[in-house]
């Protein structure tokens, strides 16, 4: 028989777990962006010509940022619509697209340097806060989102200042699809150009 | 010192512009066609949208990409080409110390009492120890800047944001953020004193601050909109976006800034909360 008090210890202990968990999973969040910022910086203001920077950042990209569940937030309402032909087509030009963007703006950030701020859970997912500083320019907060981060922890979205990454890119694709008729090949077409111009 | 994305104030800005803007505006308002109602998605992404007067603000957008490409963002640029970093930093202080007056009114109205002793603090400390303003001392002995205007205080009164705009000049707003604009001057104890033909110290002081004001403005933003206008498939829709969210987030700080204002000194638990 299982007495009272046994029960009260239980119940006591499984109240306790799931938070024991949530401050696992925010801790995980933390060293995971922390490891991951540590070696953006080291690319971003490490020696190395820009095309080794480009194919460093790319496998950082990949190994550490679910590109693909991005792409398919970033089309919204057209991925259930596109072929697969499509769907494939799309997404491996999202990764082209993304890599292309951030590799850009790697000048810029020449002498970047971050600290960790907070991680809380939300959903299913941990909002990580770091605060970005680039010299000659006010401090940034930026906020990672990382999604599985027990078990598989990947960054989905960056928020800077407010402003989410791939929230600002679903409305810009979005709003271009609707000016060209709703047509996922036009977005393809578009992207496409997009990258053969960036070489 | 937040990154501003969009320069909240820009030349031209006296309330009878405004008016004017507003006249314009509804005058040759064309309204975006409404998806048709057996496109439950569309209609979604149409709500969601919230930009009713697109067309007529994508023409608006044209002609200020215009304008900034063959006057502000040369400024710009030939401003950041002759005047080295950290004067260019003191200007940016000077014009925003100038602009703590309009900061404290807001952060008085929000009811935000820590808030407005930050911004007191950063008037008193930065025009006396940071030489007029040119130096920030302010935030280094705990008084941080925020954001502050009239637009984010009507947001906390609870007024809608309505749909978007984007206005000649003034570029991404809507209507609640181009009332604050004007509201904003009037708070402003610079739009009283000096007024009339027999100032022409005051009257050149205005106009060399608007000025400034919008170089500085356009040459902290050189680098973000040249890489938005190059990456983005659809400059506007990005720009419509990035000012939404920009501004809901400066909202949601202000309305989750409850910091107690308990001195330092004063022994309370609460003082631990303070900075």
């Amino acid at each position: 028989m299982i007495s009272r008090r046994h029960l009260l210890t239980l119940a006591a202990v499984s109240a306790l777990l799931p938070l024991s968990a949530q401050a696992q999973s925010t801790e995980k969040a933390t060293a995971f962006v922390k490891s991951t910022g540590d070696r953006l910086v080291a690319v971003v203001n490490g020696p190395g010509s820009p095309a080794s920077k480009r194919s460093t950042m790319s496998q950082i990209l990949n190994a550490d940022v679910d590109v693909d569940a991005i792409g398919r937030f970033c089309l919204g309402r057209f991925w259930r619509q596109a072929t697969p032909e499509q769907q494939k087509q799309y997404l491996a030009l999202f990764h082209e697209v993304l890599v292309t963007n951030i590799t850009s703006k790697l000048g810029e950030y020449q002498g970047v340097t971050f600290s960790m701020g907070r991680a809380k859970p939300q959903d299913e997912e941990v909002v990580v806060s770091t605060t970005v500083v680039r010299p000659n320019n006010p401090p940034t907060a930026v906020d990672w989102i990382i999604s599985n981060p027990t078990s598989d922890p990947k960054i989905i979205d960056v928020v800077a200042e407010g402003t989410s990454l791939r929230l600002t890119q679903r409305q810009d694709y979005a709003s271009y699809l609707a000016h060209n008729g709703n047509n996922v090949d036009a977005l393809i077409a578009a992207m496409k150009n997009q990258v053969s111009q960036s070489g | 010192m937040r990154p501003a994305v969009f320069p909240r104030r820009s030349f031209f800005g006296t309330p009878r512009f405004a008016a004017f803007l507003a006249l314009v505006l509804f005058g040759m308002a064309g309204c975006a066609t409404k998806p048709p109602a057996d496109d439950p998605d569309a209609v979604a992404d149409y709500q969601q949208t919230n930009d009713p007067l697109e067309p007529t603000n994508r023409v608006f957008y044209a002609i200020n990409n215009g304008l900034d490409t063959v006057i502000l963002r040369p400024a710009a640029l030939a401003y950041r080409w002759a005047v080295p970093g950290p004067v260019r930093t003191g200007v940016h202080n000077v014009l925003a110390n100038i602009g703590l007056p309009i900061q404290f009114a807001n952060d008085a109205l929000e009811g935000k009492p820590r808030r407005a002793g930050d911004t007191t603090m950063r008037l008193l400390i930065n025009t006396t120890a940071g030489v007029f303003g040119i130096f920030d001392v302010a935030t280094k002995w705990g008084y941080p800047d925020h954001d502050s205007d009239f637009g984010m205080t009507m947001a906390l009164w609870g007024a809608p944001e309505g749909p978007f705009l984007f206005l000649p000049v003034l570029g991404p707003s809507n209507p609640r953020d181009a009332v604050g604009f004007g509201m904003d001057i009037a708070l402003d104890p610079f739009t009283w004193i000096g007024t009339g033909p027999n100032h022409p110290g005051w009257t050149a002081f205005k106009w060399t601050r608007t000025g400034l004001n919008a170089i500085d403005s356009r040459e902290r933003v050189l680098d973000a909109l040249d890489q938005i206008k190059k990456t983005a498939l659809d400059p506007y829709a990005t720009f419509r976006s990035l000012y939404r969210q920009h501004r809901r987030a400066q909202i949601e700080d202000l309305r989750n800034d409850n910091r107690a204002t308990v001195p330092v000194w004063f022994p309370q638990p609460a003082a631990a909360s303070a900075k």
